[in-house]
């Protein structure tokens, strides 16, 4: 064959949990110049934002102010839709994911998402996790168990399931589903995982487990988290964005924002005087 | 509280609340009133068909056929089931597929076609489906009156059924859910048909048997497909009459034998239980499978 050579898809599997002892400040996801359009409504307006390694990065701002359209683009979900697209880069291990010959399955695998509702799907608590792991690996059962069996415990869950793993994940409660959700991200073995909201359909005390598990993940993974709770943000994050308007108005570490923000603006909005 | 403030209850109502409440009733009576309308119809036919099917039931319906307008049902009741799972073997995987395509590209012109075919289908009068089996298969194909023609005539009225069901409840699973499949990197095919399949097959097999349900009670399409046949079915899928259920109820009435109208009471009472079996059992199923209900 003849054709042009076709850059080498990303290797899900290459890169596992312990293999990036990387310096914290790596980034992970670079954001270059970044627009975003519904149509022709233009949601995002030349982001550029590096998102560091093994940190959680927070994405906070008033509604509509598209925190959540700029994680969208991170695993190019935005992609089903075919009024949305993006302009800019967004680069990981030096190349431009935005770029028609991304396969993005492979870039899902490598960067995981969990939903504002859990989305467990309908079928047992083991095959929401089987799911995602078939689809890049070929498991005998021992193997396939362990690694259920891990990614449950990862997620604090193993205790409250092991018995019913053959239940419906459909009958798990609200916070269990969203661990189960989680769960089902990183048995693929992510680099890194983006939350929209993930507490927002939740009652206090699973939000507080989510949370912790936040904590807890955080030393493997990249997390990028939305929220519209302050309070959330400033808990769980090492570094937060503020955006409003589609502009990116303040970056920077998380107590630098919630303590002395440069910007007018991020300090109106974190002292609750609008959003 | 001050004595000289009457409460809101003691008060006498606005002009404005009094409107309110006689409106209120007004609406509430029109409701009780058609539906006394609607159940008292449906109660009837219940009634009727119980009455008058009741002593006719004997064993001898289930084992012998019919003998001009006297004996057993025994070949109508087998050839109301041939046809019925014949034409839903036909129809089913056809609506199933074509309601998914139809769901999942809803841009193409190709599933607005089918969509707006389907929709003119189900409006047709079963009896011009008849029509269309009888001049396609029983003449010009040179069938004669068959099983085959009628259940290909049956599937083709419950196509469009089924195609419309299973193309709503694709469309009635949650953005979220589709997403989440997704973002694990799955791809169309295996989101379509491990994930969302999965989350609304209730209502899909819903579709499925509500059709079933009506092919079931259909006499039209029947009547210049299938025509009649006293013999139990002998194995030949053309060139060979078939007896089924709803022609003794709509034939055999017109008798005037009492032999006859007990077999067409006896007749609508299977076709009837029959059905109520099928329809109790898919709510049954539905309130097993819809598992997106809230905890």
């Amino acid at each position: 064959m003849h054709a042009p050579p076709i850059p080498k898809p990303f290797d899900p599997m290459s890169v596992a949990d312990d293999a990036s002892p990387a310096t914290a400040t790596e980034p992970v996801i670079d954001i270059r110049n970044l627009s975003f359009y519904y149509g022709d409504f233009q949601a995002l307006k030349d982001i550029t934002l590096p998102l560091n390694r093994n940190e959680v990065t927070a994405f906070i701002g008033p509604s509509g102010c598209g925190k959540s359209t700029l994680l969208r683009v991170l695993n190019r979900i935005y992609d089903l839709y075919p009024r949305q697209r993006a302009e800019g880069e967004v680069v990981i291990d030096g190349r431009n994911i935005l770029d028609a010959r991304t396969d993005v399955n492979l870039l899902r695998a490598r960067v995981g998402m969990v939903f504002q509702k859990p989305t467990p799907f309908p079928m047992s608590i083991y095959e929401n996790i089987a799911f995602g792991i078939r689809l890049y690996e070929k498991l005998g059962k021992v193997e396939m168990d362990e690694r259920i069996e891990r990614a449950l415990q990862r997620t604090s869950l193993w205790g409250e399931v092991k018995d019913k793993l053959r239940q419906s994940g459909i009958s798990l409660s609200g916070g269990q589903q969203q661990r189960l959700c989680i769960a089902r991200a990183i048995a693929l073995n992510p680099e890194v995982l983006l939350l929209d909201e993930p507490t927002s359909a939740l009652d206090p005390i699973a939000t507080g487990r989510i949370e912790q598990l936040i904590e807890e993940l955080k030393g493997d993974y990249t997390i990028v988290i939305v929220t519209h709770n302050m309070q959330q943000a400033a808990r769980v994050s090492n570094r937060t964005a503020f955006l409003y308007m589609g502009e990116l108005v303040e970056y920077g570490a998380t107590a630098k924002i919630f303590t002395k923000p440069t910007k007018r603006q991020t300090e109106d909005y974190i002292s609750g005087r609008f959003g | 509280m001050n004595a000289s403030a009457t409460s809101a209850l003691e008060r006498r109502p606005s002009l404005r609340y009094r409107r309110r409440y006689l409106t209120n009733l007004l609406g509430w009576t029109f409701y009780g009133v058609f539906f006394a309308v609607l159940a008292f119809a449906l109660l009837d036919i219940i009634a009727v068909v119980l009455k008058h099917g009741i002593p006719a039931i004997s064993l001898e319906l289930f084992t012998k056929p019919t003998n001009g307008v006297s004996g057993g049902l025994l070949n109508a009741i087998i050839g109301t089931f041939l046809l019925t799972f014949g034409s839903l073997l036909l129809a089913a995987p056809v609506g199933i597929l074509g309601g998914i395509y139809v769901a999942e590209y809803t841009a193409s012109p190709f599933a607005r076609a089918a969509r707006y075919l389907s929709d003119v289908l189900v409006g047709v009068p079963s009896i011009v489906f008849g029509l269309f089996g009888y001049l396609a298969m029983v003449t010009w194909l040179g069938w004669h009156f068959s099983l085959l023609a009628g259940c290909i005539t049956l599937a083709l009225m419950i196509i469009p059924y089924i195609l419309r069901t299973t193309e709503l409840a694709f469309r009635g699973v949650v953005s979220e859910l589709r997403e989440a499949a997704y973002a694990l990197g799955a791809s169309h095919a295996k989101v379509t048909l491990k994930v969302i399949l999965r989350a609304c097959r209730g209502r899909v097999l819903t579709g499925v048997l509500l059709a079933m349900a009506i092919s079931m009670g259909e006499t039209a399409p029947l009547i210049y497909t299938v025509n009649w046949s006293n013999y139990v079915w002998g194995g030949h899928l053309t060139h060979e009459p078939v007896g089924y259920l709803t022609y003794v109820v709509w034939s055999f009435i017109n008798e005037p034998f009492d032999s006859a109208h007990a077999l067409a009471y006896a007749a609508a009472l299977l076709v009837t239980v029959f059905v109520l079996v099928i329809t109790t059992s898919t709510r049954l199923l539905l309130s097993r499978l819809d598992t997106h209900k809230p905890h």
